[in-house]
């Protein structure tokens, strides 16, 4: 689904990315970890599209596309969702406005109708339930004054609205308590599917506990330096990322 | 004589030649008083970015004109334009074309309304030239009466509408609020057609003690409209002003609000929204004066400016001396859509007294692209998360606004007004 081939990206002038190689295929749980600095976020940046950041060479093909080729909405359309390590508050948009303009965005760029309204609500509704979210939530601003559980809630339940193809959490398990954790886990296990894939970018092996995932990857200095299974994020909880950095560099 | 300047000789003959309605006397007073005034120039401090050549020139034009032909006005075309506004907000429709009461009065419980020149007046107010010069050739106005009391099911609506065909024209709206009243008044200002035009407008409310009025402004008028607009509020005891400014249209706009507490426990709201494209310029200039406390006032202003236009805020608040307990609070936020567009924003307090809180600020800002991008990743194309975000900010002011029936339709103006706006923003 996703081949991310020899990439090196910049921001400011500043490598980020070196060189990194990673393949996600349908289905698949992937855990990206490693050391702060390493690089995690700007690969997820890189993917949904920011323009700060300058891919230098190397190659991402999504669905045998060139991702690089596309806006990050047009990117959005094809099936990428990234739940952001800090959601946006974007006071006076309605959070029931964007996710129906985002569903529908999605829904006309395939072709579809846009959605019912009422199907719309039932369904928002629905994922909210799941993921212990209260309605009014739906009649606020975008994260406007949302707690940091309330927030990455929200990021879960757009992805959960929108159904992405490949979903990249970056961080989605910071800030929140053991509570919002499980909600979150709970919703992102819901959408495990033999169609989707899901990137996990976190420091902790905490929310991999909830998320079991199927590939673990460690990240530093701007690429993969180790991939195993579940055990390897183990492993890394009781000895650190130094060895794993040590052992590559040798 | 200057092209900036009013003919003085030519306004004293046209005063002459006016009807001998009651007006006729205050008229000729203030020509005379004019003519030791002249317009205001951008040699003076609280007119340094506002230019009135144009209006100058258009109040020559019309001073000729009616010479020419006795005061003839042309008749404007405004079926569509005034159902588009009645079949949108339920009021109590008049209204003034040109300067002249042009539909019947309503009738209303409570509510006294009157033509000034026919029913005479209360003294008018304005010793600063542009009220003198509105004074000097006032065809008409209206007095609408609040008896003590009265509080209407539904608001009074204004629709003023100027047709470029006449160049010039005064407005003048006086308010009486009685005791406990409370009134609420929609003024929707428009052109008939297409074309250069001054207006002149004179907006004066009196609140009595415990009275409420509520006014929203809604100045949509052709993209080559010149207009001066002057507001004067006096509040008595536990009275409140309430005021929505939403200025979209006209090449030339400035607006002077003037809010002045005189009795105990009054409070005063400014709210105003601008929108500025092209070479639009408008000027707000906003005064509150605190004469007692404790009293409180809030004011926000929130403009977006693409294109090459340029605005203008300047909030004043005076806090006299032992008007303790005042509290004040004042913002002015503004969303620049394009590089060559320019704001110049000032609050100004002059506090007197001890005990009082008084806060102000401003912003100057581009749309946040974090934001931007955040919507993107939601599959929202660029265009509709520039309008999205710039709807949002501008939408604040719909959150305070005064008289609720004008919600919808103000909303979808707005949204007219900044799909142009978002569409032309270099």
């Amino acid at each position: 689904m996703l081949e991310v081939k020899n990439l090196k990206a910049s921001i400011g002038g500043k490598e980020i990315l070196t060189g990194l190689n990673l393949s996600v295929k349908a289905g698949e749980v992937h855990a990206i970890m490693g050391p702060n600095g390493s690089g995690k976020s700007t690969l997820a940046q890189v993917i949904a599209g920011h323009a700060d950041y300058e891919v230098t060479s190397g190659a991402v093909e999504f669905l045998g596309k060139d991702l690089l080729d596309l806006d990050p909405e047009e990117r959005a359309r094809e099936g990428i969702f990234l739940g952001f390590q800090y959601p946006v508050e974007i006071p006076g948009v309605n959070n029931a406005y964007l996710l129906k303009a985002a569903v529908n965005a999605k829904r006309k760029h395939h072709g579809m109708d846009e959605i019912d309204a009422f199907e719309f609500l039932k369904l928002a509704r629905e994922k909210m339930t799941m993921l212990g979210m209260d309605p009014v939530f739906l009649n606020r601003g975008v994260n406007e004054g949302f707690s940091g559980g309330e927030k990455k809630r929200n990021e879960i339940l757009q992805m959960a609205m929108l159904e992405p193809s490949l979903a990249i959490l970056d961080e989605t398990d910071s800030g929140l308590d053991i509570d919002a954790l499980k909600a979150v886990a709970n919703g992102v296990n819901s959408l495990r599917d033999p169609e989707r894939a899901i990137v996990l970018v976190t420091h902790y092996q905490r929310l991999l506990d909830y998320i079991e995932p199927d590939y673990v990857h460690v990240l530093s200095g701007g690429q993969i330096i180790r991939s195993g299974d579940k055990s390897l994020a183990l492993e890394l909880e009781d000895r650190g990322y130094e060895w794993v950095v040590e052992a590559a560099s040798a | 004589m200057s092209a900036t300047a009013i003919n003085q000789d030519m306004l004293l003959a046209v005063v002459e030649a006016m009807p001998g309605d009651k007006l006729a006397e205050a008229r000729r007073a203030a020509a005379f008083r004019f003519a030791e005034l002249g317009f205001p120039t951008v040699g003076q401090e609280d007119w340094k970015y506002t230019n009135l050549s144009v209006a100058a020139e258009l109040g020559n034009e019309w001073l000729d004109a009616y010479v020419a032909n006795g005061g003839q006005e042309s008749d404007s075309r405004t079926g569509n334009l005034i159902a588009a506004v009645q079949n949108r907000i339920d009021a109590y429709w008049i209204i003034l074309r040109d300067g002249f009461v042009d539909s019947n009065l309503p009738d209303v419980d409570g509510i006294r309304v009157s033509r000034i020149a026919e029913q005479g007046h209360r003294p008018l107010e304005g010793a600063d030239a542009m009220s003198v010069f509105n004074t000097a050739l006032l065809r008409d106005g209206l007095y609408v009466r609040a008896e003590p009391g009265a509080v209407p099911d539904k608001p009074i609506g204004i629709l003023i509408i100027d047709n470029p065909e006449n160049a010039m024209s005064q407005t003048r709206v006086m308010i009486d609020s009685g005791e406990n009243s409370h009134l609420r008044i929609v003024e929707c200002c428009l052109s008939s057609e297409a074309g250069r035009q001054f207006t002149n407008s004179i907006f004066e409310a009196d609140l009595a003690d415990g009275a409420t009025l509520d006014h929203v402004r809604i100045q949509n008028r052709d993209e080559a409209h010149v207009s001066v607009n002057k507001l004067s509020a006096k509040l008595r005891r536990d009275s409140n002003f309430n005021h929505n400014s939403f200025d979209l249209g006209g090449a030339l706009t400035r607006n002077d609000v003037n809010a002045e507490i005189t009795g105990e426990g009054a409070s005063v709201n400014l709210n105003g929204l601008y929108l500025a494209a092209g070479d639009q310029h408008i000027d707000n200039h906003t005064s509150i004066v605190h004469g007692v406390g404790p009293s409180t006032s809030e004011e926000e202003y929130r403009g977006i400016l693409s294109g090459r236009s340029r605005c203008v805020f300047n909030g004043k608040v005076i806090v006299s001396p032992g008007a303790d307990g005042t509290d004040s609070r004042q913002s002015n936020h503004n969303l620049l859509l394009s590089d060559r567009a320019e704001i110049d924003t000032k609050p100004e307090l002059e506090i007197y007294a001890d005990d009082v809180k008084c806060a102000h600020g401003a912003t100057v800002g581009q749309l946040d692209e974090t934001a931007l991008f955040y919507l993107r990743t939601r599959g929202l194309g660029l265009d509709h998360a520039r309008r999205i975000i710039t709807r949002a900010f501008a939408a604040g002011t719909l959150s305070t606004l005064a008289v609720a029936e004008c919600h919808d339709y103000l909303a979808d103006v707005l949204d007219q007004r900044l799909a142009n706006l978002i569409d032309a923003k270099q």
